[in-house]
């Protein structure tokens, strides 16, 4: 857990993975495999966005979709106005994690099921509103579309991806994750030890929304045309919850596992059956819940430990 | 003036059905502690149930109901063994939070499986005897939407009496309560939720019944119907069918009433912010104890 | 009628009950004393089956209460007034009374079972009808007792009943104790007012930090030095 450093073979396959991640558009000039690893990068980003707070600190929010949302929204804006994408990104994130602060100190006096229905109430408002402000479908002018370059768009979304993931791995050795934890073990046992739990959720909070808010910002400077609101549509929420859970939540790997799965599934089953990903991965979410929580992960866990240990005779 | 108070009358025709979908979603959340956030899709299974029984057998939509929450009935107690049995093991915030994911899943496959079998389109019965509309004070009171509210109204009436006048609607309204004291008095807490599950699982697709008479379905309308019934949950507090009821009529006027004001975009939004106000203010309910 | 043998149970890490041993013989009075978080209210659970323990065993006629569920343990004879009365306050007292007699053996005697409890309890004939929480805190016990006896027990547990009550209703309610003993209902009493119970009890027990250590007839138990000293006060004289 902590105070442990990562397993070398770990670490050392992650650097290589990233590293080819890195060559990818040099070595393969396939447009189409260039945009499924996008997508996979973001989903991580999307994931391990919502690790953070619903995995580690154990608040569990439906309104995840919101901040993705707010971080296109403000980026679109800017980015069209005129300003570089690289500062719109940002400000974008910081809106997003300005908004979270707003309502995070009203809502995590919310607990468990209220918390939930209420970030997922008020990103139905906030998509409710943007349809209505801005009812028409946003397209990039033609003269950008010219100069788009994918692999820009890619080298954002691996750097973003790499960034979410260190972000939870200081988490989970730094004293703050080790509060986070306790915070969602028992927040009463928590707070009576001297735990700040308001400061330590507004913490995941704003680490949650600026990511995940920098990845609605490269969802708004990759997709070329889309309506406003569609951001904030939370198949985004669902998507993080699922990929999450599945790969295993509360860890460091699963949000990755589970993109890779997710996004391949859902683009290889797209052909017939459109939404078909989503029920496997609904089942499968259920069948986590109740049975396997820690995923895909703690799943690859047993099965490494079953295969290490000498076979022994039945009693 | 006659048009607002027309659609503050239609407010009132839809706002019963809230109640009715609100009431299933009370009485599990209330009994079992379990949240379950696909019981909007319950409500579409069974306006589709009664649109396919309409189509392919000509069956009456209201008449199909007989049919309709019987089914559910089973079908409830056969996702509570199934899925949500193993939940109730647990302390209330785990519980909470075990079967806010249970069925979130539930309700995402529940969906994903009526697209690819139903498609995405919205479906409505339109029925021989429909469109007609009695005419009181200079309101028109489209007759089909009044039946409905006069059922839903009858089914939350049963439901209340088999709380308060069964063996073990007593039951369940004492494991509501505390279970360890209905333990304690020979009550099998496990059938009491089992028995509380099916029922709301049965309202749930008398909901559904109703709207698709009345109004439409669509794979998509489960989140909706979900938050409607948190809403009036929200609003109306736990423990209360009766209650439950009225805070769906409100919630329906109080919709009329902003679309009226603010136009018809923003009608759903002002159930979703009083969702909210509330639950910062005053979690219990307008109704309800803490 | 109950034999705990040997129960151990905990919390997680903390330990409850170690190696606890009590028997409750037909007709009896039994008390169980100790202090706060000895652990008594932890075997009350284990026998009742709400707790789970982690070694020992609970039999009850030979029966064995391990393998039960709890309100399968209600059906076999075995009631408990918990601590803290534990009513249906949204219910009326006619309402709880008529819960209590919810198992198929407890509802074939329900008419007797209301008018003996209307008997012991005049008080509650008269508020049939309020509601349950709007009741005094002496009444909330005697709903509590009346409850537990409409499931027509043959052992009645008790958890606390003197806590928060004044000493003449205590004194009401114990009276009312040995009349239920006397029509043939054994009782486990679990008190803090170790007094009041071991005046009550035939024989009683000594729970301290999850361990029996102490037992035998009540009246010996009064004039125990470390009982008088750690239990009465130090100006314990009778």
């Amino acid at each position: 857990m902590t105070g442990r450093g990562p397993r070398p073979i770990a670490l050392g396959a992650a650097l290589v993975a990233v590293g080819a991640l890195a060559l990818a558009p040099t070595l393969i000039q396939r447009d189409d495999v260039i945009n499924f690893v996008f997508v996979v990068l973001l989903s991580i980003t999307l994931a391990q966005s919502w690790n953070i707070l619903g995995g580690y600190a154990g608040q569990v929010n439906l309104g995840h979709a919101a901040f993705f949302g707010i971080g296109a929204l403000v980026t679109r804006a800017l980015w069209f106005g005129g300003t570089n994408v690289i500062p719109a990104m940002l400000a974008g994130a910081a809106v997003a994690v300005l908004f979270g602060l707003v309502i995070g100190v009203p809502a995590f006096r919310l607990r468990g099921a209220y918390f939930a229905i209420g970030t997922l109430v008020l990103a139905e408002i906030l998509r409710i509103t943007v349809s209505n402000v801005f009812p028409e479908i946003s397209t990039l002018p033609t003269a950008t579309i010219g100069h788009y370059r994918l692999t820009d768009r890619y080298y954002m979304a691996l750097a973003l991806a790499v960034a979410a993931t260190l972000t939870v791995a200081i988490l989970t050795r730094a004293r703050a994750g080790l509060g986070m934890r306790a915070v969602r073990e028992d927040e009463d046992a928590a707070e009576a030890s001297g735990v700040a739990a308001l400061r330590l959720k507004l913490t995941a909070l704003s680490l949650s929304t600026a990511l995940v808010g920098l990845a609605g910002g490269l969802f708004a400077y990759y997709q070329i045309s889309y309506y406003p609101q569609h951001p904030f549509a939370p198949n985004w929420t669902f998507d993080a919850l699922l990929i999450t859970y599945i790969g295993g939540v509360g860890t460091l790997a699963g949000p990755v596992m589970g993109a890779v799965l997710y996004t391949f599934l859902k683009e290889y089953l797209a052909v017939r059956w459109v939404d078909f990903h989503l029920l496997i991965f609904g089942v499968l979410f259920m069948a986590i819940v109740l049975t396997l929580p820690g995923g895909l992960v703690d799943l690859a866990d047993r099965a490494r430990r079953g295969l290490a240990r000498p076979r022994r005779p039945r009693d | 003036m006659s048009l607002v108070a027309q659609q503050l009358l239609l407010g009132v025709l839809i706002g019963g059905l809230y109640g009715l979908a609100a009431a299933g979603l009370s009485l599990v959340f209330g009994v079992l502690r379990v949240l379950n956030v696909a019981h909007g899709e319950l409500i579409m299974l069974g306006g589709y149930a009664a649109f396919w029984l309409f189509t392919l057998v000509g069956m009456d939509p209201f008449v199909s109901l007989l049919v309709v929450v019987p089914a559910a009935l089973v079908v409830g107690a056969l996702l509570y063994l199934g899925l949500f049995a193993s939940v109730v093991r647990f302390s209330d915030e785990t519980r909470i939070k075990n079967s806010l994911l249970v069925s979130f899943g539930l309700g995402l496959s529940i969906h994903a499986l009526a697209v690819r079998l139903w498609t995405a389109d919205e479906r409505s019965i339109t029925t021989s005897y429909g469109g007609r509309a009695l005419t009181v004070a200079g309101l028109a009171i489209p007759e089909l939407r009044l039946l409905s509210l006069a059922v839903a109204f009858a089914l939350i009436a049963l439901v209340h009496a088999l709380l308060t006048r069964w063996r073990w609607g007593h039951a369940i309204r004492a494991t509501a309560e505390d279970w360890q004291a209905a333990l304690l008095v020979g009550i099998d807490v496990r059938k009491a939720y089992l028995l509380a599950f099916a029922i709301g699982t049965g309202l749930a697709a008398a909901a559904g019944g109703l709207v698709s008479v009345g109004y439409s379905v669509s794979p998509s309308i489960g989140l909706e119907w979900t938050l409607k019934a948190l809403i009036v949950i929200v609003l109306a507090g736990l423990g209360s069918m009766m209650g439950t009821f009225l805070g769906g009529i409100l919630l329906g006027v109080a919709e009329a009433a902003s679309a009226a004001a603010f136009g018809g975009p923003y009608r759903e939004v002002v159930g979703l912010v009083i969702i909210l106000l509330i639950l910062v203010a005053r979690p219990q309910g307008l109704f309800g104890r803490s | 009628m109950l034999e705990v043998q040997n129960l151990t149970a905990a919390y997680g890490d903390f330990p409850a009950l170690a190696d606890a041993t009590l028997a409750v013989g037909a007709g009896e009075i039994v008390a169980l004393v100790g202090p706060n978080g000895a652990g008594k209210s932890t075997l009350l659970g284990c026998v009742t089956g709400l707790l789970r323990p982690r070694a020992g065993t609970i039999r009850s006629d030979s029966r064995d209460l391990l393998v039960l569920h709890a309100h399968q343990i209600v059906e076999h004879g075995l009631a408990l007034v918990p601590e803290g009365r534990r009513l249906f306050g949204q219910m009326t007292v006619e309402e709880n009374l008529w819960l209590g007699a919810f198992t198929a053996r407890a509802r074939a005697v329900r008419g007797e079972s209301l008018a003996r409890v209307y008997g012991l309890f005049p008080v509650l004939a008269e508020r049939r009808r309020q509601l349950a929480r709007t009741l005094s805190g002496g009444q909330q016990q005697m709903v509590a007792i009346a409850r537990a006896l409409m499931t027509s027990p043959r052992l009645l547990m008790l958890d606390e009943p003197s806590l928060g009550l004044a000493p003449r209703i205590v004194e009401a309610i114990f009276e009312t104790l040995t009349a239920i003993n006397e029509a043939g209902v054994a009782v486990l009493l679990v008190e803090q007012n170790v007094r009041a119970a071991l005046r009550l009890a035939g024989r009683a027990y000594v729970l301290e930090a999850g361990r029996v250590v102490g037992e035998g007839r009540a009246r010996d138990l009064l004039e125990d030095p470390h009982v008088r000293r750690a239990y009465l006060g130090p100006l314990a004289t009778r």
